[in-house]
């Protein structure tokens, strides 16, 4: 492969790609947003913020997001710590799996809930799943499933076994082994994939819109208030509202920049 | 550290309080009553709700919850069969009333007592254009000509899409579209009129909504559409077709989820709330056109001859700047034999425009 000179011509065509590339996708909708959020002034700002189903969907949004989070980053770890250390029957299969929610529409997985848990379903719950909250709960953590997982797992499978082995031969327990000896090693990558685990899961749209029925102020989240806020003609409302949703998204940008840079400086 | 745990205690709190529906917070022992309806009446029924609160508090002391949802009526009708579990469901079109009534949810005889059928509003299917009109869209025949851009929502999903191309094919079939004639004049309209479809969205607002957003030249829609959007301070004009479909919007009880909710007597309530003189007024206001002859006379719609007790003044007052004028030739489903048939013969997997959509999607 020949290297390309940073000051050839095509260095600089493909900075100008890249820039406008971003330009075009994040910062124009970016600038958008913000521009029509502010379009009418504060009056409709703190109307939006006021308005009782916004601040209820900001809450059913948080709470189930951080539900789904929490979820996923104790079976995902374990599930990454089944994956490199253990062999069984069916491993690889699994571990194909794992990635299948990054590859369904999320809109169909909301429709195979309603097949199980719905009326006349393969199963009966005992309580409300579909059209309730607890079926949110499952469409985000369906649709976040994987980052812990494939966060976790590249740097478990670096480590040998002999550093907890060893551990065990000195009498420490299980579960110390695990705090003082593998914990530091994956820590970094497990916070990361919580980051976007909880990305993932506070943006999902598709699957709870299907799965939700969006009864305001009751199941509709703050992606479903943006859908419906458009069709009310209440566009400074939809705009408010995606703000606060981008403000979201810089933060965990953030937070993802710091952690990359720990993983960085670990890896000198 | 201590700080993470204190701010997951904080977020662990705000997701408890967050399994309230938003209203129950004061009220002693308030009932909750839920209400699935397709995308497009959503601002009458913000107006009539508190009228029924108000009303159902009146009568009992007791505090009514409404939780509210709107979609697309064909997705609404299949949540509520897969098992969302509305008291009441107020949709497009009477077969996604009757999908639920073969899922066991509301009981056959749904309509039969009712004065109305089970109608609570009606419209008129009607053609939507620029300002000005520069294509000069004056009814059916003009949406065949070559390079007109229409939009209309997708018969798949939205029951007033099916009103929209059921409007088009009872014109032409009878005879009001000039330049097709005989056998295949209705195929033959609706391959032309299909072909020029630019954009079918999902339901009926989002369509209006593509249209309002100044993409295609003409939208199929209705008239409570073209209303709302005027008073909601759009620019653009309509015009009636000199034959078009009387769109005719149900409500119905869910049998069913009432008794599982133990909400069956304020749902009853509901539902008969709404052809109330004021509830009827609240949804010609919005541009529905009301069903009850007294509040009919009001909005310059009673049939000539008919003698009307005199709606009393309630809490709704007339809009008089809202007009409802009479078409040439209005017709109603009974036209292609009711719904059953016209689904059959138009909507089914061999109906004529699932074929017509077929072949132009290729």
């Amino acid at each position: 492969m020949r290297e390309i000179s940073p000051r050839s011509p095509w260095a600089i065509l493909l900075i100008v790609i890249v820039l406008g590339y971003a330009g075009i996708l994040f910062i124009a909708p970016l600038i958008g947003i913000i521009s029509a959020a502010f379009a009418d002034g504060l009056e409709p700002i703190i109307a939006t913020l006021n308005d009782p189903s916004v601040q209820h969907a900001f809450y059913i949004s948080f709470a189930l997001a951080i539900g789904a989070t929490a979820i996923n980053a104790v079976l995902g770890l374990i599930a990454a710590w089944v994956l490199t250390r253990q062999r069984f029957r069916g491993r690889r299969l699994f571990d194909a799996l794992v990635d299948i929610p990054f590859v369904f529409s999320p809109v169909i997985a909301g429709y195979a809930m309603i097949v199980l848990f719905g009326r006349e379903g393969w199963i009966t719950p005992p309580f409300a799943i579909v059209f309730a909250l607890p079926g949110i709960l499952l469409a985000k953590t369906f649709v976040s499933l994987p980052y812990v997982i494939r966060e976790v797992q590249p740097v478990l499978e670096t480590l040998t076994p002999e550093a907890e082995d060893a551990a065990y031969t000195i009498g420490a327990t299980r579960w110390t082994t695990f705090r003082k000896v593998v914990l530091p090693e994956i820590w970094t990558a497990l916070l990361y994939g919580i980051v976007l685990t909880f990305a993932r899961a506070i943006g999902e749209f598709g699957a709870v819109s299907v799965i939700s029925g969006n009864i305001e102020g009751y199941t509709e989240t703050a992606t479903s208030f943006v859908f419906r806020a458009l069709n009310d003609r209440n566009a400074s409302g939809a705009y408010i509202v995606s703000l606060l949703l981008c403000l979201i998204s810089v933060i965990i940008l953030v937070l993802m920049n710091v952690l990359r840079s720990r993983v960085v400086r670990k890896g000198v | 550290m201590k700080h993470l745990k204190l701010t997951l205690a904080a977020a662990g709190l705000l997701a408890l309080s967050a399994f309230a529906p938003v209203a129950a917070q004061d009220a002693p022992e308030p009932i909750t009553l839920t209400l699935a309806g397709y995308a497009v009446p959503r601002e009458a029924y913000g107006d009539i709700i508190p009228l029924f609160q108000r009303y159902w508090l009146d009568q009992t002391g007791q505090q009514v919850i409404v939780l509210e949802s709107y979609q697309a009526s064909g997705a609404q009708s299949r949540a509520v069969a897969g098992g969302f579990a509305a008291d009441v469901v107020a949709l497009s079109i009477e077969p996604d009333i009757t999908r639920l009534v073969d899922a066991g949810l509301v009981s056959e005889d749904w309509k039969d007592d009712n004065p109305y059928s089970g109608i609570v509003t009606q419209s008129l299917v009607v053609l939507a254009v620029r300002a000005d009109n520069p294509k000069n869209i004056l009814d059916w025949a003009d949406l065949a000509a070559e390079g007109v851009e229409i939009i209309t929502p997708d018969p798949a999903t939205s029951g007033g899409a099916q009103w929209n191309i059921l409007g088009a094919a009872g014109a032409a079939e009878r005879g009001f579209v000039p330049g097709y004639e005989g056998e295949t004049a209705v195929a033959d309209f609706l391959t032309a009129l299909a072909g020029n479809v630019l954009v079918f969205d999902r339901d009926g607002r989002e369509s209006y909504l593509t249209f309002e957003r100044g993409i295609g030249d003409v939208a199929i829609t209705y008239e409570n559409e073209v209303i709302g959007a005027a008073l909601a301070g759009g620019t653009d004009a309509y015009v009636y077709p000199a034959s078009t479909i009387l769109i005719e919007n149900p409500v119905a009880v869910v049998d069913t989820y009432v008794d599982q909710n133990g909400t069956r007597e304020v749902a009853e309530a509901f539902v008969e709330f709404l052809w109330t003189a004021d509830a009827q007024r609240a949804f010609a206001n919005r541009g529905f056109r009301p069903v009850t002859p007294e509040v009919r006379a009001q909005y310059g719609l009673a049939e000539e001859g008919e003698e009307i007790a005199e709606a009393g003044a309630g809490a709704v007052e007339v809009n008089a700047s809202i007009v409802y004028p009479a078409v040439e030739d209005e017709f109603t489903i009974e036209h292609f034999g009711g719904w059953s048939e016209a689904r059959a013969t138009y909507f089914g997997d061999e109906g004529l425009f699932t074929r017509i959509a077929a072949e132009i999607q290729g």
